[in-house]
């Protein structure tokens, strides 16, 4: 299989403590892979380098076989356009409705009101709400709007996705039907990394899990298939 | 096409939320603009005041006695062969005897006792309008009065070299005024950018996150700095006009000026779309300043 994301030698210091120290991993495309650790475990930190938001002190990172931590600032914009993100807070504009923050990822790459129409509805949908699309995400659950969050993520057919603490705000019943949803997303060919610290996700995956722990890897561990 | 909708909407949707820092920097941009349009105004005033003025600077000729009638036409010939020149009027030295008549009627009985005509024949010039300043006139004089048959050059330099003075000292106030007052005015439209940067900051990790160009985070701030600017500065013009035509007022009521209110002018609309096209560079540069010092990373 091909890798998708390779990590070579990586280490990261913030004011000389660890946040990642020489990691090396591998992500195949299509894998689903579950990045586990306690808070400060340096999960953030290793997510925000595979969109160009943070580079390493030292080693390589590889998205899709380009070398991340060469990139151009300019080029940064097109990486981050096949890495969709979802966030713990759903980062959502509570100014625009739910279609107009789903559509964002679509208007800032130029596409057509047609096309942006259709991805749009399509995405909500995937997700269950696209009966909610002329809300505010002010007027949504908590679970509604980590799926807006993720409708906004995948509209624009990414590569990769990536979730940072994506059930951090969710009861158990939401955090299962959105590890659901990440299946399915999964299943259509996505390759998805869900860094959480939440064990009853590792229980709902069943898939590869990595975990970080002060900023080291310790020796992987497969659950299920 | 969606894509500028969007950054126009942008613009105009921050400028509604942050509608009082939008209204006040309209405002202290639009006074900091009246202030140097004051002196621009008084500028283009003196200016046209001056070269009406300047149009009225006659350089006297005086011929010698001794000139023949060829010499004069041979003389007249150079005179109005000069590129420098706009126009000769001669006076002979008959004619010139009866305007000193006619001027002075109580002390004509002065040069009978003489017996000859003591007044020479000359020549009346008006220079060009590009050949008028001190340095120009002052050249051209020194030429001529080497000539053959010219007696004496006679022009007011002290009238003229105090006119083009006062006309620098005001260009170069105006100037001051205007470079100060300017940098007074990207400041304040600067600020009211840094705070719709800062008031959206969660927004634009957003667009950053989603693979939005520095450029399309960018091209609602500017949009946003150049209409603060070119509406600060069309009120300012507004308020200008206004103060000039009360000026104006307030000249023809008085009387004492008659002719005065029609020789001062507003600025054409050439130099008022300037000066908004002006206004909206320096909401631009404001932003800029704002952008540049917000982050190179953030936005």
């Amino acid at each position: 299989m091909d890798a998708m994301i390779q990590l070579i030698h990586v280490s990261k210091c913030y004011d000389r403590r660890a946040a990642l120290s020489d990691v090396t991993l591998e992500i195949e495309k299509g894998e689903f892979v579950l990045l586990m650790g306690p808070s400060g475990a340096g999960k953030s930190t290793l997510l925000r380098m595979l969109i160009g938001e943070e580079q390493p002190d030292e080693g390589q990172i590889f998205v899709q076989g380009r070398n991340v931590t060469k990139l151009k600032q300019s080029e940064v914009p097109s990486l981050r356009r096949k890495v969709g993100s979802v966030f713990q807070d759903f980062r959502l504009l509570p100014k625009k409705s739910v279609f107009e923050n789903v559509a964002l990822p679509l208007i800032v790459q130029g596409a057509s009101t047609g096309d942006i129409r259709r991805k749009v509805t399509e995405a909500l949908r995937a997700v269950g709400v696209d009966h909610k699309k002329d809300q505010s995400p002010n007027s949504l659950s908590a679970g509604e709007r980590q799926r807006v969050c993720i409708a906004r993520a995948i509209v624009n057919g990414p590569i990769v996705l990536l979730a940072d603490e994506p059930t951090g705000n969710l009861d158990l019943d939401r955090t299962a039907e959105i590890i659901e949803l990440f299946k399915l997303i999964n299943a259509r060919g996505t390759t998805v990394i869900v860094a959480t610290h939440d064990p009853h996700v590792m229980t709902q995956v069943n898939r590869r899990v990595i975990t970080l722990m002060q900023g080291a890897m310790v020796p992987e561990q497969r659950v299920g298939v | 096409m969606r894509r500028l909708f969007y950054l126009f909407r942008e613009a105009w949707a921050n400028m509604r939320t942050n509608r009082t820092t939008t209204v006040v920097a309209i405002l202290t941009t639009a006074f900091t603009l009246v202030c140097v349009g004051i002196f621009l105004l008084l500028y283009v005033n003196l200016r046209s005041v001056a070269g009406w003025l300047q149009e009225d600077i006659k350089i006297m000729v005086y011929l010698e006695d001794r000139i023949t009638r060829e010499g004069i036409q041979e003389l007249e010939g150079k005179l109005k062969a000069d590129r420098m020149v706009a126009g000769t009027i001669f006076i002979s030295k008959e004619q010139a005897l009866g305007e000193f008549r006619a001027q002075f009627p109580s002390d004509s009985h002065l040069l009978e006792g003489l017996g000859e005509n003591p007044l020479p024949a000359s020549y009346v010039v008006t220079l060009a309008p590009n050949f008028r300043s001190p340095e120009a006139v002052k050249r051209w004089a020194e030429r001529v009065r080497t000539m053959v048959g010219v007696a004496k050059v006679d022009y007011n330099q002290e009238w003229i070299d105090a006119l083009a003075g006062l006309i620098r000292y005001i260009e170069m106030v105006a100037i001051g005024v205007g470079v100060i007052l300017s940098a007074a005015a990207v400041t304040i439209i600067g600020n009211t950018i840094r705070l719709a940067l800062f008031a959206r900051q969660e927004e634009i990790e957003i667009l950053r996150f989603i693979g939005a160009t520095r450029a399309f985070i960018r091209i609602p701030y500017f949009l946003e700095g150049a209409v603060l600017g070119a509406c600060g500065s069309a009120l300012s013009l507004g308020i200008l006009k206004f103060g000039f035509e009360l000026f104006r007022q307030q000249i023809r009521s008085a009387g004492r000026f008659s002719g005065i209110e029609n020789m001062i002018s507003f600025f054409p609309l050439s130099i008022c779309l300037a000066l908004v096209v002006v206004g909206m560079g320096l909401g631009f540069a404001g932003s800029f300043v704002s952008l540049r010092r917000f982050g190179e990373g953030r936005a």
